[in-house]
């Protein structure tokens, strides 16, 4: 066995089982949680809060925005670049339908995957060069956070070389820091992307209650 | 209890193992090309480029298909006479010229330090610090810095590759650096020009050539004649953002026409443009060289601007007495006969204590 097929195969169906296993381990985990019952009568719905937490997170607050906008920019450039070259790019939905799914559904074109790719570098860059810069953003910031935004700018700089699709040495190299993602990804912050509208709605769903609006 | 969770756990993971590689055993599909290629090649996806793969292309070049030279490329034309006298000039002048100047200026690096050592502060830190950039100021560096130092590596891989990598790790391996760094070059370049504006923008208020900046030459920056005053930015500095600026703008604009060739149908004028390219580039990557010293290892306190955005007093004393007092207000001790503190105030302007 090679060692792409290794890490596409074996490898890779290791590493997605431990990320589906434990990232629904943890999310079950945060609900059991539950929350304190609230004795007070409430003065609002705390299922709307829950909605309305998570919209209104989207947006930035008007009296930040002149001091967050550089950061807010660089958010919405890395995910929705991350997201839709994840999902988008034809090799990967080759890669989905060969491996995973059995079926497939439209590719960008490669233009699109290419300017896609290059929001999402540029927004993971700077947002990794505030977490240095930014003396708040240092002090709350560990070896997790950067061992997070390390590892996933790997995966993307890794796929990125191996554009041309003609080294399966490079197309390996990519795929095995694919497999280290899958597995760090329960343990570490990345998992926010699986519990981020748990905490937004947390706090929605109080502050509905209470009646305030967002 | 912990127990159970883990030995519940693994046997998920086997059983979830077995089931998908079953699944996967049905659904997987033999590449398109399958026949021609070894057992290594016929694992996992196929290439999604398909005839436009550059692989292929080349691959079909050199097994001499036809009609490939007529297929719009540069204007159909695939020999063309001045491609020799171009091949030399990169041959004998670039690459091999290029390789020297930038181990030359490591050379000179590693002397000046040992003989210069750290410039360290004469006053030593006061434990007061002072506000240099804001953090827009500092994003936009460190995000070209990133940039630059990705197209740089890339680039040198693709220009001095084949003479002094080749050599050493094999032509086949080489081919694999060769084809991670074109790509991940293309990938990047449309980034330095994004960068190149936002930086551009926001340092050049304060990078304009003075008067002040005659006197600092003649003292040599302070290295003979005793101190040399300076606003926000000495000459040096200022040289260097007008290099990144001009030498990025060049850098840029044929960096656009070797991506995109079908731009122009020209091909003297991609010769042109990757001459251009590479010794803007070197020239850049020399320069960068001292500028990365002087901010990290070279001088004492220089770093902290760019990374808290904050610099110690004495720092702001002795490198920039005119910029520090007119954010101040305050008289230097270092400030030189006849100057004025006339600099403009280009970021917060409070000091803070630390
Ligand atoms: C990793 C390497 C680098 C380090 C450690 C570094 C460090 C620094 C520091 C400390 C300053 C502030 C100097 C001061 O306070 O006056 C600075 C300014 C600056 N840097 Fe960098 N830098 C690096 C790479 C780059 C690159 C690659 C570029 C451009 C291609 C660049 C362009 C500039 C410019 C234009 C300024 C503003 C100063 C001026 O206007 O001349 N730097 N850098």
């Amino acid at each position: 066995m090679s060692f792409l097929q290794i890490v596409e195969g074996p490898l890779f169906y290791i590493a997605a089982a431990i990320f589906l296993i434990g990232a629904i381990w943890r999310v079950i985990g945060i609900i059991k949680i539950g929350h304190k019952r609230d004795l007070a009568p409430p003065k609002g719905s705390g299922k709307v809060g829950f909605v309305a937490g998570n919209l209104r997170h989207f947006l930035p607050r008007k009296i930040f925005a002149k001091r967050t906008w550089v950061h807010i920019i660089a958010g919405y450039s890395f995910h929705f670049g991350l997201f839709a070259l994840l999902l988008f790019a034809a090799p990967h939905i080759d890669f989905a339908r060969d491996r995973i799914l059995g079926f497939d559904w439209p590719a960008l074109p490669r233009w699109g995957f290419i300017i896609a790719a290059q929001f999402a570098f540029a927004g993971l860059i700077m947002l990794w060069v505030r977490r240095f810069s930014d003396p708040v953003m240092r002090l709350i910031s560990d070896w997790d956070d950067h061992i997070g935004s390390w590892l996933t700018f790997l995966v993307m700089l890794t796929g990125c070389l191996a554009l041309q699709e003609s080294h399966n040495a490079l197309k390996a190299i990519h795929m095995l820091f694919v497999d280290v993602w899958l597995i760090y990804f329960p343990f570490s912050r990345l998992m926010h992307a699986g519990t981020f509208f748990l905490s937004r709605g947390y706090t929605g769903a109080t502050y509905g209650r209470k009646g305030m609006t967002l | 209890m912990m127990l159970h969770r883990l030995i519940a756990a693994i046997f998920f993971i086997a059983l979830m193992l077995v089931s998908v590689t079953t699944i996967n055993a049905q659904s997987v599909r033999p590449p398109g090309n399958a026949v021609n290629q070894s057992t290594d090649e016929q694992i996992g996806t196929s290439n999604t480029l398909g005839p436009d793969s550059q692989s292929k292309y080349w691959h079909d070049l050199r097994q001499g298909k036809s009609g490939l030279s007529t297929t719009g490329r540069s204007g159909g034309l695939l020999i063309q006479a001045q491609g020799e006298q171009w091949r030399l000039i990169r041959k004998n002048y670039i690459i091999k010229y290029s390789g020297w100047v930038l181990a030359a200026v490591l050379v000179i690096l590693v002397l000046f330090f040992l003989i210069r050592g750290k410039i360290r502060l004469k006053g030593g830190r006061s434990g007061q610090t002072i506000s240099r950039f804001s953090l827009p100021h500092r994003t936009a560096h460190w995000f070209m810095a990133s940039i630059f130092i990705m197209l740089g590596l890339s680039g040198l891989i693709l220009l001095l590759g084949r003479t002094a990598l080749a050599p050493l790790i094999g032509k086949n391996v080489y081919s694999i650096f060769a084809s991670a760094a074109m790509q991940g070059h293309n990938l990047f370049g449309p980034l330095f020009i994004v960068a190149l504006v936002w930086m551009y923008y926001l340092f050049v208020p304060g990078n304009f050539f003075k008067m002040v900046d005659l006197k600092w030459i003649l003292k040599g920056g302070g290295l003979i004649g005793g101190h040399a005053s300076a606003g926000h930015y000495n000459f040096g500095e200022k040289v260097w953002f007008w290099a990144v600026a001009i030498v990025g703008l060049l850098i840029s604009i044929t960096g656009i026409i070797l991506e995109f060739p079908w731009l122009s149908a020209n091909l003297q004028l991609l010769q042109i443009s990757t001459i251009v390219h590479a010794i803007g580039a070197v020239g850049l990557i020399a320069f960068a060289l001292g500028h990365i010293y002087i901010g990290t290892i070279g001088m004492e306190g220089a770093l902290d601007s760019m990374t808290t955005g904050d610099v110690d007093v004495n720092w702001a004393k002795e490198h920039h007495d005119l910029w520090y007092e007119e954010v101040t207000g305050e008289k230097s001790a270092t400030h030189d006969q006849g100057e004025t503190g006339h600099a403009q105030v280009y970021s917060q302007d409070k000091i803070t204590g630390v």
